[in-house]
């Protein structure tokens, strides 16, 4: 098979920016059967694999790219999903440029792979049949609770259903999905995804809980009690944090995260939401990471006029996924770099008016390494809006904290867990994700998941 | 899904129902509240725990039609279900150690000063209420706070039931007639809140009131709920829903409490047969 030599990905197709700007539907439209074929040409199938070592999950890069090329789509579902639970997920918001993708040899001289587009493909196309029948693992007789239905505790639940295990997952809101349902926008992550994606972790055995409130509907050593022989406490990021400046509880500053709850749980996009949002003109989103960049470009699709993102650093130092920075300047937001707002201005009854920002420079680097931002004395501004979006990030929530003796945290809330096995100070507790290392991606969610439920499987077996 | 076993109507807009919630009504206290939903297309709205039953498995809410999603919950009846019931959150009232208390309701926060004050009473506390309605018709719980109650004083604006005036004025007088309150628990409208702890302050005793602002979630994770209280920003749901009300920015919570005014007020007249029959 000749391998495609050419130093330029596959261009991924898109709604045109000032089409999907005004929509709700998804950006990037994916590839079809031709293109992905062209694409996975252009792998080389290295023998030593760097790109799965960038992999949190290990899939096993070359060999699902190489069914791709030679057109076996199942059969590279098939070597996908024997390390992924959440293939159409990960394919769409994983940072691939900073993963696998940036460990491959082609992105030397030229553009890496297409990794994350391919992997996409092949999920979408299995997803698009309606007669995928999944084989429900044979009962081993052991019970496994999960607590939170986000990334990691999908793919812990999924990785011990496949084990034979009775999982029940037990989701705080109405809805599973967690973060992939209430954070990530429709149109960047379709909510039917992961739906399909659960409905298939059901069909396996894993039970749903919704409603259930781990901490306050039951605690932890009330489900040990109960006959849980392991807990797996995956409950997410917790409180939205603000900045402390004046003005930031005036009618229109909302958290990124109730902003983003209220258009994408509960559809207040839709007219006929019985959820209502601001629509606002002018939108300020302070941050510059993915959850930034969500707002910013939710903000436009409810019809903003303007939709700024300030940024205290500089273009270089944005934490968020490329490929969203570069959708949402093609969408017209604007990125006011080096930026910091100090106030938010107060209109009539108490909206907002306005926000005082100041200019920055950067200075030395700072603890994260990342250079620190320094006010530029005298530069003060206002920039006029209706609504900010606080984006800044959050800390731990304390409900499980709070109610389980004897489980350790950081000095900052995280949940003290092992990096490799994520077992707690608790025996026969374990956690993973952004309730252990603070916010941070969906696919590191899932890698500590997936490590989890093989510590889990480990130690109840070893009992 | 969760069952309604019974519903009551208190007065032409309040509506009592008791929820099967077994895992909720083990667990609940007074001052905790619980998230609902009344259908699959419904929004969350957070509500008092107004009672519970832990041997019967049942969460009572105690409502006001506002808007959309109470309009809709009232026009269910015994026997039918509603989508979501989540809960208890927040943190429960501290009761602990009080041996004389005002507690003060207004309107339906009654419903929340009610289980309170019952509580108060059962614990040996002397319980002085005072509850205030605008008029005769929306009197909600007489019997049940007088049952409950040392003293109990029912206060009307037009005078139409119990005593002519504001809560205000009845708490004032107590005071004045040399009654030593180890904390006035008030809960109702913001207003109401409001005047009470700055009638508290001017006397110096210690004044609990109970939050009840927009939420979505419940646990903490939007912030939608956040208010100002001695200077530092809190969440209603984790932090409260009860706070010290001499802290509070009442100001500001009645601002962020009205940024939904205009679709709230649309979505009732589009949902409420009650209020349609009213106008």
């Amino acid at each position: 098979m000749a391998a495609n030599m050419s130093p330029k990905k596959n261009e991924m197709p898109t709604q045109a920016p000032e089409v999907r700007a005004r929509n709700f539907d998804e950006v990037a439209l994916g590839y079809d059967e031709a293109t992905a074929i062209d694409e996975a040409k252009r792998c080389l199938n290295c023998k030593n694999m760097p790109c799965v070592s960038g992999c949190p999950v290990k899939i096993h890069i070359p060999a699902f790219i190489a069914k791709v090329a030679e057109g076996d789509f199942d059969g590279a579902y098939e070597i996908i999903t024997r390390t992924s639970s959440l293939p159409a997920v990960c394919g769409r918001v994983c940072p691939q440029e900073l993963q696998c993708e940036s460990k491959c040899v082609r992105g030397i001289k030229g553009e890496p792979v297409g990794i994350g587009r391919l992997e996409r493909f092949v999920a979408d196309r299995h997803n698009a049949k309606a007669d995928v029948v999944v084989d429900k693992p044979e009962s081993n007789g052991h019970r496994v609770a999960v607590i939170g239905s986000g990334p990691s505790g999908l793919t812990c639940a999924g990785d011990l259903a496949k084990r034979g295990y009775s999982v029940t997952v037990f989701e705080a809101l109405h809805v599973a999905g967690g973060v992939l349902v209430y954070g990530i926008p429709e149109f960047r992550l379709p909510k039917s995804i992961v739906a399909r994606e659960i409905e298939g972790l059901k069909a396996m055995g894993v039970t749903i809980s919704t409603n259930m409130i781990i901490g306050k509907t039951l605690s932890i050593d009330e489900l040990l009690e109960d006959g849980f022989e392991a807990v797996f406490i995956g409950s997410g990021a917790g409180l939205p944090r603000f900045m402390g400046i004046p003005g930031e509880n005036l009618r229109g500053v909302y958290s990124a995260n109730e902003f983003l709850t209220r258009v994408n749980l509960m559809k207040a996009y839709r007219e006929d939401s019985a959820t209502p949002i601001m629509r606002a003109k002018k939108v300020a989103v302070v941050g510059g990471g993915n959850v930034a960049m969500d707002a910013a470009r939710s903000a436009l699709r409810l019809g903003a006029e303007k939709v700024y993102i300030v940024y205290r650093r500089s273009e270089s130092e944005l934490p968020a996924r490329r490929e969203e920075v570069e959708h949402a300047m093609e969408e017209g937001i604007e990125f006011l770099f080096l930026t910091n707002p100090i106030e938010i201005l107060e209109g009539e009854d108490g909206s907002v008016c306005g926000m005082r920002c100041e200019e920055m420079e950067l200075g030395e680097p700072d603890a994260s390494g990342r250079r620190r931002a320094v006010a530029i004395e005298g530069s003060e501004f206002v920039l006029e809006v209706d609504c900010a979006v606080m984006s800044i990030g959050t800390s731990p929530n304390p409900l499980i904290k709070s109610t389980t003796d004897g489980l350790e945290t950081q000095k900052w809330g995280g949940i003290i867990a092992d990096e490799e096995t994520g077992l707690t100070s608790r025996t026969a507790v374990y956690a993973g994700g952004d309730a252990v290392t603070g916010a941070a991606t969906v696919i590191l969610a899932m890698g500590a998941g997936k490590n989890a439920a093989e510590a889990i499987d480990k130690y109840i077996m070893s009992k | 899904m969760y069952k309604i076993l019974r519903k009551k109507v208190l007065n032409p807009t309040v509506v009592l129902m008791d929820i099967e919630a077994p895992l909720i009504a083990k667990k609940a206290e007074p001052g905790q509240f619980i998230i609902l939903r009344v259908d699959g297309e419904g929004e969350r709205i957070p509500l008092t725990i107004a009672d519970f039953d832990r041997e019967g498995g049942t969460v009572t809410i105690i409502f006001q039609i506002v808007g959309g999603t109470t309009g809709k919950l009232s026009e269910k009846n015994e026997g039918d279900f509603i989508e979501d019931f989540a809960g208890p959150l927040g943190t429960p009232s501290k009761l602990d150690g009080l041996g004389k208390v005002a507690v003060v309701g207004g309107g339906v926060g009654c419903a929340i000063a009610y289980p309170i004050a019952k509580k108060l009473h059962s614990m040996g506390c002397e319980v002085h209420s005072i509850a205030g309605f605008r008029c005769r018709d929306l009197v909600i719980l007489a019997d049940e706070f007088a049952a409950v109650s040392d003293t109990l004083k029912i206060m009307t604006d037009d005078g139409s039931y119990g005593e002519c005036g504001l809560v205000t004025t009845a708490l004032e007088s107590l005071i004045n007639e040399g009654n030593k309150y180890d904390e006035v628990i008030a809960i109702g409208p913001l207003v109401m809140m409001k005047f009470v702890c700055q009638l508290t302050k001017k006397y110096g005793i210690k004044t609990t009131v109970s939050m009840n602002p927009i939420m979505i979630d419940g646990t903490g994770m939007c912030g939608g709920c956040r208010l100002t209280v001695g200077g530092e920003t809190k969440f209603a749901c984790v932090d409260g829903p009860d706070f010290d009300g001499h802290l509070v920015d009442f100001d500001e919570a009645m601002k962020r409490g009205s940024m939904y005014k205009e679709f709230e007020a649309h979505a009732r007249e589009d949902s409420c047969n009650l209020f349609r029959k009213e106008k």
